[in-house]
């Protein structure tokens, strides 16, 4: 195994097994993750993000629900293995941080206690040993005076201040690979920008790989090295970020980008929209999910998957019968 | 198109307070604005601000506490029962979540005819026409959808269901409190672009209230910045984007992510929250987080003056001033 690759995700499929039949949230994802490495993986609701990070993190409901192909966690396999060899990892391997900061502590515990937790049952400190950890950590995530917050009752924090709880929670083993679930949705612009750049910060500091899902194309922009665009539980296009937004070939990540509104823009500008919606993963085409909003579709692209292919960027991949073309396509042409 | 001489809507001083004695909390503390004929207004700040009590007080869901609220020239503020209805059809409402804003067990052309049934304004084959046209013109097939219960719909088509239902009575006014903060990006943008139609073919007046800075701007023709309470900045969209005066309009297009890999990161970041408002700091509200904050902020509360036409600032020392005077 290359020892640059921290996470290698193969062919990851997910079926939830409803009584209106097998319902493929994640189907068949590939990608793998760089040490040191930030990767943002966007997509609409629906589009399978959040339960490919359970799926990694090996949180999938126990029942009613199947999982194939590979998770390899720093060479640990994480799929089809016991919860006991699991918990192994969650924590010193992988932590997660979820979307809800209201909801993901207990409400009826100190915040203090819950990192304490962590540290006394992973790590097995005593308890002043954790309590001081504890500490230490809720400072390092800027949280003002820890010492009387430790404490302190979720209830008594703003959101902004629970998800820096959720994060020393989360860092308090010091794990080489953070999943953020959507950790600033919900969150003002101004505090949410403080989480980002936080992150941000730990990231460098604690020597780990970050795992960046968000429905916000701005959140990734700026912030992560490569980009997987997801739609209808499939990776449609991955590449460095730069690539992903400026010379996209995928439609609909052109789409996507040109669906959201922008700050630079003059007000009143007509906005692009994609006609339709996410189809119904119950029901999925034989063809590409897409197809049926887009503009480029022809009977190929109804009838036939398309696999991701090579774009000429190294890295760069798209599923797409009919791609944009590309920057030096369009130059020549 | 604007109808500068009287302002559709005219609020002034509105405060909005909740609670009495030492637990009362102002979430609403006096502020002033008007919406002219035809224009959009965009009203954005950030949670806690008061942006959506001011909605509801100007359509009295929540009572203002004092203050004045204008519709046509008409003083609304104590108006009650019958009266009040009347003015509703005037000035309607669309809200966040559009799932819970319908009714799951009703069919969606009864939703939509709901106003019509009870003001009676039209009837029979007349009334079915109506309801048909304004399913078409929110882009669902009533033939299709009509007797589907609202529940089927999901959220971006539960919100076409709202505009319709709100544009029944036509009226001059809408309220739309955060209409599409609970959509994906693809949805939104057609609900976007469907609102600007509409405004357009129905004459509509828009009080556009949400977070969300590039989808306000997308919007507006001029915008209103909200912190605690208060109204820190208003003015043409496009100049109050390009240039803002107040320190907090800065920190907030500061902290507005855009979907652009070159765009500079990492601007100068707000620190801390904002205070809570049943305890607002003295003088001027923002100068606990302010980084150019002095003396006289906290001694003086700053009104709203003009810095240029129609772009008016509360702030003591305002960017656009301090620039020129450096330069």
């Amino acid at each position: 195994m290359n020892p640059d690759k921290l996470l290698v995700v193969k062919d990851l499929a997910t079926t939830f097994n409803t009584s209106a039949g097998p319902l493929p949230a994640v189907g068949g994802v590939s990608f793998d993750l760089n040490k040191n490495e930030t990767l943002g993986i966007v997509g609409e609701s629906g589009s399978g993000k959040t339960v490919l990070a359970r799926t990694i993190m090996g949180l999938q409901p126990r029942t009613n629900v199947t999982v194939t192909g590979s998770v390899l966690l720093n060479g640990h396999e994480m799929v089809g293995v016991s919860e006991a060899e699991k918990r192994k990892y969650w924590g010193t391997e992988v932590a997660m941080v979820f979307q809800d900061p209201m909801t993901s502590l207990n409400p009826v515990m100190r915040i203090g206690k819950q990192i304490d937790e962590t540290l006394r049952v992973r790590l097995g400190m005593s308890k002043d040993a954790a309590k001081a950890r504890a500490i230490e950590l809720l400072e390092l995530v800027g949280i003002p005076s820890p010492e009387q917050r430790y404490g302190a009752f979720p209830g008594q924090l703003s959101g902004g201040m629970r998800q820096r709880v959720v994060i020393a929670t989360a860092l308090a083993c010091s794990p080489k690979l953070l999943m953020a679930d959507e950790p600033t949705t919900g969150l003002d612009v101004t505090i949410q920008a403080q989480i980002l750049n936080l992150l941000e910060d730990l990231k460098e500091q604690f020597h780990m790989s970050v795992v960046l899902i968000t429905h916000d194309l701005g959140v990734v922009a700026t912030r992560t090295s490569r980009i997987v665009v997801m739609y209808a539980g499939r990776v449609v296009e991955i590449g460095t970020t730069r690539e992903v937004f400026t010379n996209h070939r995928m439609p609909y990540t052109r789409a996507l980008l040109e669906s959201s509104p922008k700050v630079s823009n003059p007000s009143h500008t007509r906005l692009v929209t994609i006609p339709g919606r996410p189809p119904n993963l119950l029901k999925l085409s034989l063809g590409c999910s897409f197809a049926p909003r887009c503009a480029y579709a022809t009977n190929q692209c109804h009838q036939q998957r398309p696999e991701l292919q090579s774009a000429e960027e190294p890295g760069h991949s798209f599923a797409c019968w009919n791609p944009l073309p590309s920057k030096r396509e369009a130059a020549t042409q | 198109m604007t109808d500068t001489t009287q302002p559709l809507l005219k609020v002034r001083d509105l405060t909005v307070t909740f609670g009495k004695g030492h637990h009362a909390v102002s979430a609403v503390a006096g502020i002033s604005f008007d919406i002219f004929e035809g224009e959009t207004l965009g009203l954005v700040g950030e949670s806690g601000c008061g942006k959506s009590t001011t909605g509801k007080a100007l359509m009295k869901i929540v009572e203002p506490s004092s203050g004045t609220i204008e519709l046509e020239g008409v003083d609304i503020t104590n108006q009650k029962g019958r009266s009040l209805r009347n003015i509703r059809t005037r000035m309607q409402m669309i809200f966040q979540d559009p799932i819970s804003s319908l009714n799951p067990r009703r069919r969606v052309k009864d939703i939509v005819a709901e106003p019509l049934d009870c003001w009676k304004t039209v009837e029979g084959d007349e009334r079915d026409v109506l309801i048909s046209d304004l399913l078409n013109k929110v882009g669902i097939d009533p033939a299709v959808y009509g007797n589907r219960y609202a529940r089927q719909f999901s959220g971006g088509q539960c919100q076409r269901i709202s505009i319709a239902r709100s544009l029944a009575m036509r009226p001059k006014m809408l309220i739309c409190d955060e209409m599409v903060s609970a959509l994906d990006v693809s949805v939104q943008a057609q609900i976007l672009n469907l609102l600007e139609d509409l405004k357009n073919e129905y004459g509509l007046t828009l009080l556009f209230i949400a977070h969300d800075l590039a989808v306000v701007k997308n919007v507006s023709d001029r915008v209103a910045v909200m912190y605690l309470g208060k109204i820190c900045e208003i003015g043409p969209s496009d100049v109050l984007y390009e240039a803002p005066a107040h320190p907090y309009t800065k920190f907030l297009l500061g902290a507005a992510l855009e979907a652009d890999p070159d765009s500079p990161v990492h601007g100068d970041v707000l620190e801390g929250e904002p205070p809570s408002p049943m305890n607002p700091p003295s003088g001027c509200r923002f100068r606990t987080r302010c980084p150019f904050a002095q003396e006289r902020c906290a001694n003086e509360e700053p009104l709203l003056r003009d810095v240029a036409p129609g772009h008016q600032v509360a702030c003591h020392f305002p960017l656009t001033i301090q620039s020129s005077a450096v330069a």
